[in-house]
């Protein structure tokens, strides 16, 4: 990059702490020359860095600093001191040095210090009182060591004292709160020619717009100035924008792309009856997926729109098969039980009231709805899922036609081109079938399942037998996969992160 | 479903002759099969269809697959002796276990591999066909302990035997309150005040049906070669049908089988039956359905090859099958027999609008107008809980679907309104980045006077450490703006809303919802320590 494009790019930071590198040298001291804080500097320090404009290295020192009683002596002066003015006219009891401003703590300090020092006598005449010495008056002439010490700049490098203060500190350190000792690190810029030429390359502060403010736009001051350049490759904080869910999103897409093939979409109610859910579709009453254990059944409920009619015909197709041509199931039909609330269990349901509503034919129609099953929740099994099903209407349907479908939803949903159709079994259709795709690394999986609804199941509800073909797909298995999800409870993830950095697909 | 597992020698030797695995799990979709492990030893298979037990035993399987693959086709053999042996039948029974079906088998000395088969195939029947054995159940005996005739009796719980795993006698009253399976399968005879048992002509005790097996004469150990079989269950068909199919599994395995006459107060049968029952075909119907062009000869092939009997367009349905209720039933598996890889699809060539319920239009809308807000879509399971959706958010019910049967307290109801779903996800987030802002739009569902109504809601939350009623006011307001709705906010009090800080939205007359800055006593519930704010709209208010 040339010099000038480069010098253009500075930020107002690095243009301050550029000039000052060569004779300030380390962080804390380029911080005291301009007025940036100690991290802006460091930050600016970095970028120049990244430019190559300056080399930056550490060291490690210890580094001596006042602690709080080292601060307030450092301003009132040592507590030997004022004891030793204090007595320097008189001698005091212990009351009268306290009324002096002494503390307890201090004078007890300094007993021990200045009579080590030889510079008090006590005396105890009921209370214990001090009197200064010679040598005490001597002291008092000229700084004590810490004193001079405790007036130095901090914090400081312990390598740069002298002996004399390194023997201070030491004794200082006996001393409660009166210096903290710690290791540190201090950064250190060296110029590189680069960044020497930076500096010489003369392009000024005051030609380069920083901020294009409105200002600045007002006046028009921006003209034959440049605009300093970012650095746009670098990393910014991320931020996250709202965002619809992602398993969502692939049931819109699943609904989209089955409206443009042309298929109109079921309504059907989350709390079913047994009619619709299960006798309307063939299903016997003593079917174990109607178990206590299998769906989930509603307190204190019972059906009430069941047209009379179509119950008639539904259980003359359960007992002897009705007018349908087939034998049934040759058992008592419970008209009680038919009227039971439950949750949906297959979206199949969708399908019953549709073809009951005299649909359109020809027709194609769908339903992404949610189903419940009596499962425990695990990473394959939810009691809350998707399921997308339907059929098709039309004249001369059969099950060619249904098998193409099959195909082309394999495709359509799971851009599966190694497929394939074998028997299946459901009680609702005659003749069942499943749909399997080739996946790279699961194998062979199951994609969905479908056939011609049963006479009994078309005859009653529609009026007339026709093939209709009944398809359904595991959406929330595809939904798994397209999403690269491996435990189905992550579909209604309720983890915001995840939510967040999701890929919608 | 039900799944089996079996020896692949075994399985060969049955199907008479090796297989590839590969030629083996292509086989298998010909049964409404699917391979679940393959070793040696040990085969596992699941069975799809839940309406045709006899593929729910390797015998059964096999001879399936013997005629899909050419080896022995049309209807099976069925050799049976007639005996002399009978069961006599309480006429007392005819409330608690009226049915009964009984035979003998003759055969080569039962190993402990064999006898596992037997056991499987017999658990299947009563578990899965049988309904936990409240349907049928079967028994089956050494024969050699047996003084025949035999009697199926309607007895006092005072009659005692010794039962299975027990070594002393027990009244029944004592098995059904302490042997394991009397705990199990006791509630089949609940309500009576007779017990179902099969005694023999010295009045032993053979079994307690459906419960247990005596442990003196009903326990079939290795090198057995004769066995006695019985059948108990509520309807005659369903009784025959496991007759036949345990009869014919053991015929397959080598057994002579001797049939019983069972004699009822006023009548009398003879089991197994081995009874075949006839429908007539429909080529037109299956030509139609299938899409295929058939031959009378290809008719009769393919359905041969799946163990049918044919003649002249009368098809014979074997007698270890009763899921034969329509033609169609017999067409499907003429397709499955011609081979679902070898037919051709054809194109769908039926042209129609697409479209999407009228809802979904204003749905989305909403979805795309909070995400442009900033807000993130949450996408929750629709079952909850009443501490969830009351108890936590300090109200009370307003009208919840309650499951009668749920398994877990955190799904026994339907949810009947969102906002405590979303602080509920806020409750689980709390070290994610704030501000938090969330919605979901979904069904919920709740009882309005005598009628469970579904509504598609919309709730928002926002939560940070300035959020306030204004701020989500202001959202609810650009949202509704965004779809030319005017709407009114209304002083209104609900406990999980701080007084003074919530609001009725109202669109004309209409409800459309609420809006408040959550309670501490409800933050404090999903242990919260920001301010949050929500709402709940009805969307179907503005549909």
């Amino acid at each position: 990059m040339d010099i000038r494009k480069l010098a253009e790019s500075l930020h107002p930071f690095e243009r301050k702490v550029l000039p000052l590198v060569e004779e300030r040298q380390t962080v804390r001291n380029i911080a005291d020359a301009c007025s940036l804080q100690e991290v802006e500097v460091m930050r600016a320090l970095q970028w120049l860095e990244n430019k190559g404009a300056v080399e930056l290295s550490a060291e490690e020192s210890e580094l001596v600093d006042l602690d709080s009683n080292g601060k307030l002596y450092a301003d009132k002066g040592l507590p030997e001191r004022r004891f030793l003015d204090a007595i320097s006219e008189d001698t005091l009891s212990v009351s009268q040095l306290e009324k002096k401003g002494l503390g307890k703590d201090e004078i007890n300090a300094c007993v021990g210090l200045l009579r080590r020092k030889g510079a008090v006598d006590l005396m105890k005449d009921g209370e214990l009182s001090f009197t200064i010495t010679d040598r005490g008056r001597e002291l008092l002439e000229k700084p004590f060591l810490e004193e001079s010490f405790l007036e130095l700049d901090f914090p400081r490098d312990i390598s740069s004292l002298s002996d004399e203060e390194r023997f201070a500190l030491e004794s200082l350190k006996k001393r409660k709160g009166m210096v903290v000792v710690g290791k540190h690190k201090t950064k250190r810029a060296v110029l590189t020619d680069l960044g020497r030429d930076l500096i010489s390359s003369a392009v000024r502060e005051q030609d380069i717009v920083d901020v294009v403010s409105p200002a600045l736009l007002r006046s028009g001051d921006w003209q034959g100035k440049s605009f300093r350049r970012f650095d746009v490759r670098i990393n910014v904080p991320k931020v996250f924008g709202g965002k619809l869910q992602p398993y969502r999103v692939f049931l819109d897409w699943v609904r989209s792309r089955l409206v443009a093939l042309g298929f109109e979409e079921m309504p059907g109610p989350l709390v079913e009856s047994d009619f619709w859910d299960m006798d309307a579709l063939f299903m016997p009453q003593f079917h174990s997926a109607r178990d206590i254990h299998d769906a989930y059944y509603i307190e204190d409920a019972t059906a009430s729109d069941i047209p009379g009619k179509l119950l008639k015909k539904v259980k003359a197709a359960h007992e002897s098969g009705g007018d349908t041509g087939s034998s049934g199931w040759k058992y008592h039909f419970d008209v009680g039980r038919t009227k039971q609330m439950l949750l949906r269990t297959q979206t199949t349901a969708c399908s019953a009231r549709k073809l009951a509503s005299a649909p359109a034919v020809p027709g194609k129609y769908f339903a992404v709805a949610r189903c419940f099953r009596y499962d425990v929740v695990d990473a394959t099994h939810l009691p809350d899922f998707n399921q997308t099903e339907g059929f098709i209407i039309g004249e001369d349907l059969n099950f060619r036609h249904l098998v193409g479908l099959l195909k082309m939803f394999a495709r359509e949903f799971a851009d599966a081109e190694d497929v394939k159709v074998v028997p299946g079994y459901f009680p609702f259709t005659e003749p069942s079938a499943e749909l399997f795709a080739k996946h790279p690394k699961l194998g062979w999986i199951e994609l969905g399942g479908a056939g011609i609804f049963r006479p009994e199941v078309v005859k009653p509800l529609l009026g007339e037998y026709r093939p209709v073909l009944a398809w359904g797909l595991g959406i929330d298995r595809i939904a798994m996969l397209k999403l690269g999800i491996d435990d189905i409870r992550d579909l209604f993830s309720h983890d915001l992160q995840f939510l967040r950095d999701a890929r919608l697909v | 479903m039900p799944g089996i597992s079996f020896a692949y020698e075994d399985f060969c030797r049955l199907f008479g002759k090796k297989l590839k695995k590969d030629e083996f799990e292509h086989l298998l979709t010909f049964a409404k099969a699917e391979l679940d492990d393959f070793l040696e030893e040990e085969v596992g298979v699941d069975l799809n269809d839940t309406n045709q037990p006899y593929l729910w035993s390797v015998e059964g399987l096999a001879r399936l697959l013997r005629g899909v693959a050419d080896i022995e086709t049309g209807l099976a053999k069925t050799p049976v002796r007639k005996g002399k042996k009978e069961v006599i039948v309480d006429r007392k029974l005819s409330k608690v276990r009226p049915f009964i079906a009984c035979f003998t088998a003759k055969g080569p000395a039962i190993d402990d591999y064999a006898l596992k088969q037997l056991i499987q195939l017999q658990e299947k029947l009563c578990e899965n066909f049988g309904r936990r054995r409240r349907k049928i159940s079967i028994g089956i005996y050494p024969s050699r302990k047996i003084d025949f005739p035999v009697r199926f009796k309607a007895v006092s719980p005072d009659v005692e035997f010794v039962p299975l795993e027990f070594a002393e006698p027990m009244p029944i009253s004592r098995i059904l309150a302490e042997h394991p399976k009397g705990v199990e399968y006791g509630c089949t005879l609940e309500g009576s005040d007779v017990y179902p048992v099969l005694m023999d002509s010295s009045d032993a005790v053979l079994s307690l049906a459906p419960i247990i097996n005596s442990a003196e004469t009903g326990r079939v150990t290795e090198g057995d070669t004769e066995l006695f079989f019985d059948c108990t269950g509520m309807d005659e068909p369903s009784v025959d049908l496991a007759a036949n199919i345990f009869a014919l599994a053991l015929i397959d395995r080598g057994f002579e089988i001797e049939s019983m006459t069972v004699k009822y107060s006023s009548r009398s049968a003879v089991t197994p039956s081995f009874r075949t029952t006839k429908i007539k075909f429909d080529k037109g119907l299956a030509e139609r359905v299938s899409g295929l062009e058939l031959k009378e000869s290809d008719v009769k092939r393919l359905l041969e090859r799946m163990r049918y009997g044919y003649s002249k367009g009368v098809v014979t349905v074997p007698s270890y099958r009763h899921d034969v209720m329509h033609v169609l039933d017999v067409v499907e598996d003429l397709i499955i027999s011609y081979d679902f890889a070898r037919l051709e699809s054809l194109p769908l060539e039926l042209p129609t609008v697409g479209s999407l319920l009228p809802k979904r239009r204003f749905i989305d809308l909403h979805r795309q107008l909070w995400t442009g807000l900033q807000y993130q879509e949450v996408f929750s399971p629709i079952l909850s809980s009443g501490d969830l959706l009351y108890g936590r958010m300090c109200v009370d019910d307003f009208g919840t679907v309650s499951i009668k049967n749920f398994m877990s307290k955190s799904y026994s109801c339907v949810r009947s309104w969102l906002l405590p779903v979303l602080m509920d996800v806020l409750s689980k987030n709390k070290h994610v980045d704030y501000p938090q802002r969330l919605f979901e739009q979904g069904l919920v569902s709740r009882w309005h006077k005598d009628t469970i109504v579904d509504e598609e809601h919309l709730a928002a939350v926002c939560a940070h450490t300035s959020a306030s009623y204004t701020e989500l006011r202001q959202h609810v307001e650009s949202v509704l703006r965004a779809q030319g709705v005017e709407c009114q906010f209304e002083e209104f009090e609900w406990d999980c809303f701080i007084p003074g800080r919530a609001a009725r939205v109202l669109v004309g007359k209409k409800e459309l919802g609420v809006i408040g800055d959550l309670h501490p006593a409800v933050l404090e519930k999903f242990n919260l320590l920001v301010p949050v704010v929500g709402c709940e709209l009805d969307l179907g208010v503005l549909g």
